[in-house]
């Protein structure tokens, strides 16, 4: 016989973190299923109080994960090291598909916390315009919701995460609550005084960052401490420095008495009850037993990252839904987006050549989207920012890869160099009907479960993107006060691999109309009154931004909703 | 008498040719022969003979040596290789090293007649900073690509070991972006920014 809960939460990532805090908190039992192992926080996995010379292998992984295909998505990347690998999933153990000539990049991270443990922790606002996009130029499916409905979730989010940030003022960027932000270096603040001078729309800001540096009441009650500036969040953090599942969100559920947890727990399907018409929970199966279990609940939160929760609704066939549940518009894995890039720019900063900086900066500077607005004769819509950085002064390199050897050679390694600025394009993909995730027909995984298949790739709108960022970056290093600069784009007859930013978003988007979107304005399944997707599947568009705090925002707003509504019992 | 300056005999064969030597298990000690400036590992490691492991430690040594600052041998750059022949390297990479060993071996022999741990101090360093040159000027071969690979992860233990971060610090407290070289020092001796 299944169990029963009030809710069930897929996924114990930064959203999954979020819906079972917010559940439970509201009084509801609360059922929290996680795909990957158990990780305790502060537990043996992380890795941070390690100096290098104490991480196994000097922090390089193993040379046999090459030889056995291991890996293989993400082995260049420079965040997969030794200290970092047990926080991803390895592509061999858990494939997916997509065409030769376009692959795909799904980074994921199999274990309790999900990816909450190992993100980039930029949180940036979406602003007014970001909502309103879709609707003005016509792509993708209109937002149902606007700046406004999530302002007060944001606040509320910051607050309990804490983001240390600068109060900037910006229209398109807005502020929140915030704690002390993090000193930009010397050559930073040069880049940035210069940019203010010299442009009415442009800012080289401190980025926002859920590292904290006044840890609250809220955050100390639950372990956290500030922040050490050490920048090895991707290990895992003993201090509870930074905003994870594992630090805050689990920790505050579990004080409850209202969560019930469970690990190595793969959602199959959500099981669809045809006389009720409704979710009535959801099929496992568990990865080390292959058993099979159901659990039952009112409510339903799919929060499995948005291809996992993509392809949960892709599998959840019934009669009435033949195409995966709540998936009568068709919409279901369409619509697949993620930040690209295209664009990788370095100057340097002349002078200060008696100043350094120290201590590890756990973020880095952003250049907001300046391109809301179809101006100076650009060809597309939409619009960029750039993530950047001249947080340190360079080192000069060793003798590695190198010709030299002896004392001469090791005197001239790793001396101060002169401060460069570094800056990556972070592009907004437009909603293509047919970037589309989908269940492959033959092949399927180590349980049985079919693969996702996922067909996504930039367009000329994202190409004339590349072309007009290129020349600005280039404009904005020179404006800044840099001198030799360099400007780096991608050809454009090369594939620009969608998720590698690891912001995949979209296959379930939200909207107004049920014959065009899968979700209404609460997140909520236009088909399916008591099911939600509240993690990036649900976008409608993606920005500029950084996206996890967006997601967080929809995820407190959609169980706020829920909870009033099962209070009132009417879910 | 032979100059060995730029003169060694690394031949094609030697350059491209491999052989496969086997060996086996742990701990080190050592004396250093003083008339040689050599550093005798007298124990086999865990993976390497203590042969290999003389040679190996000769070889990071004059890549990266003692001056003010810690060398190779300081920063304890060879055990940890040995230990990680283990835990890191697939047989490909171990038959690498060893094959290196052998041609280097070779090369002293076919240059000087004699093995390369006979050679005097200035001999061996002459002859690894000539295999160095070589290495990357000719990257193509298999001689050159195990050198390389040896050479790259004997620099990667060096520049992640603790000699060689003196100012290292693992909790620094915060970030100061702008500092002076005055600052900067206080800060290291005081082993956290505040």
């Amino acid at each position: 016989m299944a169990q029963e809960y009030d809710v069930i939460v897929v996924g114990s990532g930064i959203t999954g973190g979020w819906a079972a805090k917010e559940f439970t908190e509201k009084g509801f039992k609360t059922l929290v299923i996680e795909r990957g192992r158990n990780v305790e926080h502060r537990g043996s996995e992380y890795t941070d109080m390690q100096a290098p010379w104490q991480i196994e292998n000097r922090n390089l992984v193993p040379e046999d994960f090459d030889e056995q295909g291991r890996y293989q998505l993400i082995k260049q990347k420079g965040y997969f090291k030794g200290a970092t690998k047990q926080f991803f999933a390895d592509d061999k153990e858990h494939p997916y598909s997509y065409p030769d000539a376009r692959p795909f990049k799904w980074v994921r991270s199999y274990q309790l916390g999900g990816r909450s443990v190992t993100w980039g922790r930029q949180s940036l606002r979406w602003g007014p315009k970001d909502f309103v996009a879709n609707k003005k130029d016509g792509n993708g499916v209109p937002w149902p919701i606007g700046y406004e409905d999530l302002a007060p979730w944001y606040d509320y989010v910051e607050s309990f995460i804490g983001v240390s940030a600068n109060r900037d003022g910006l229209e398109d960027l807005p502020d929140g609550v915030f704690q002390k932000p993090w000193e930009m270096s010397c050559a930073e603040k040069v880049i940035a005084k210069n940019l203010r001078k010299a442009y009415s729309d442009r800012r080289l800001i401190i980025g926002r960052a859920a590292n904290i540096t006044e840890p609250t009441a809220e955050q100390m009650k639950l372990g956290r401490g500030q922040c050490q500036a050490r920048a090895y969040c991707k290990r895992g953090c003993t201090f509870g420095g930074y905003f994870s599942s594992l630090s805050a969100t689990l920790p505050a559920a579990n004080n409850t008495g209202n969560l019930t947890l469970i690990t190595n727990a793969i959602v199959e399907r959500v099981d669809y009850d045809e006389k009720l018409g409704r979710a009535s929970g959801v099929s496992i199966i568990d990865t080390l037993s292959k058993e099979k279990r159901s659990y039952k609940a009112r409510v339903v939160f799919l929060c499995a990252s948005a291809l996992g929760s993509v392809q949960i609704l892709l599998n959840s066939k019934s009669a009435t839904f033949p195409n995966g549940i709540a998936n009568s518009s068709g919409v279901v894995g369409r619509y697949i987006m993620d930040h690209f890039s295209g664009v990788l720019a370095d100057g340097i900063v002349p002078g200060l050549d008696d100043k350094f900086a120290t201590g590890r900066r756990p973020i880095a500077t952003y250049i907001p989207n300046y391109r809301h607005e179809n101006k100076d004769g650009v060809e597309f819509v939409r619009g960029y920012g750039f993530q950047a950085t001249a947080q340190h002064r360079t080192k000069t390199p060793t003798h590695a890869n190198k010709a030299g050897i002896g004392v001469d050679v090791k005197e001239v390694a790793n001396q101060p160099g002169p401060w460069k600025f570094r800056a990556i394009m972070y592009g907004e993909m437009l909603p293509y009907f047919d970037n589309v995730a989908s269940l492959h027909p033959t092949k399927t995984d180590q349980w049985g479960i079919p693969q996702l298949h996922i067909d996504a790739r930039v367009r000329d709108n994202e190409r004339k993107m590349i072309r007009q960022a290129a020349k600005d970056i280039g404009e904005i290093l020179d404006v800044g006060g840099c001198v030799d600069i360099n400007v780096n784009t991608t050809p454009e007859d090369r594939h620009i691999a969608i998720g590698d930013r690891i912001h995949e978003m979209g296959g379930a988007c939200m909207g107004n109309d049920p014959n065009t979107s899968v979700l209404n304005k609460w997140a909520q399944a236009h088909d399916v009154d008591n099911l939600f997707v509240t993690d990036g599947a649900c976008m409608s568009s993606c920005a500029t931004q950084n996206p996890s705090l967006t997601y967080m925002a929809i995820t407190v707003r959609a169980a706020d909703y829920a909870a009033k509504l099962m209070q009132k019992g009417s879910l | 008498m032979r100059t060995f300056s730029s003169e060694f005999i690394i031949s094609r064969r030697v350059f491209i040719g491999s052989a496969m030597v086997l060996v086996a298990a742990p701990i080190l000690a050592g004396t250093t022969n003083t008339e040689k400036e050599l550093l005798v590992i007298s124990n086999s490691g865990q993976f390497f003979s203590a042969e290999h492991m003389t040679m190996l430690a000769d070889i990071a040594e004059i890549m990266i040596p003692l001056s003010d600052t810690a060398g190779a041998t300081d920063a304890h750059v060879i055990p940890v290789l040995d230990a990680m022949m283990l835990t890191w390297a697939v047989a490909g990479t171990k038959k690498q090293f060893l094959q290196l060993l052998v041609k280097l071996n070779e090369i002293a022999k076919a240059s000087f007649q004699t093995h390369y741990l006979n050679l005097g101090k200035d001999k061996r360093v002459a002859l690894v900073s000539h295999l160095d040159k070589r290495a990357f000027a000719n990257q193509t071969s298999e001689l050159s690509k195990s050198y390389r690979k040896l050479k790259k992860i004997i620099f990667h233990i060096y520049y992640t070991s603790e000699p060689a971060n003196p100012d290292f610090m693992l909790i620094p407290g915060t970030y100061r972006g702008c500092v002076t070289q005055a600052e900067l020092d206080t800060f290291n001796a005081r082993g956290r920014v505040s």
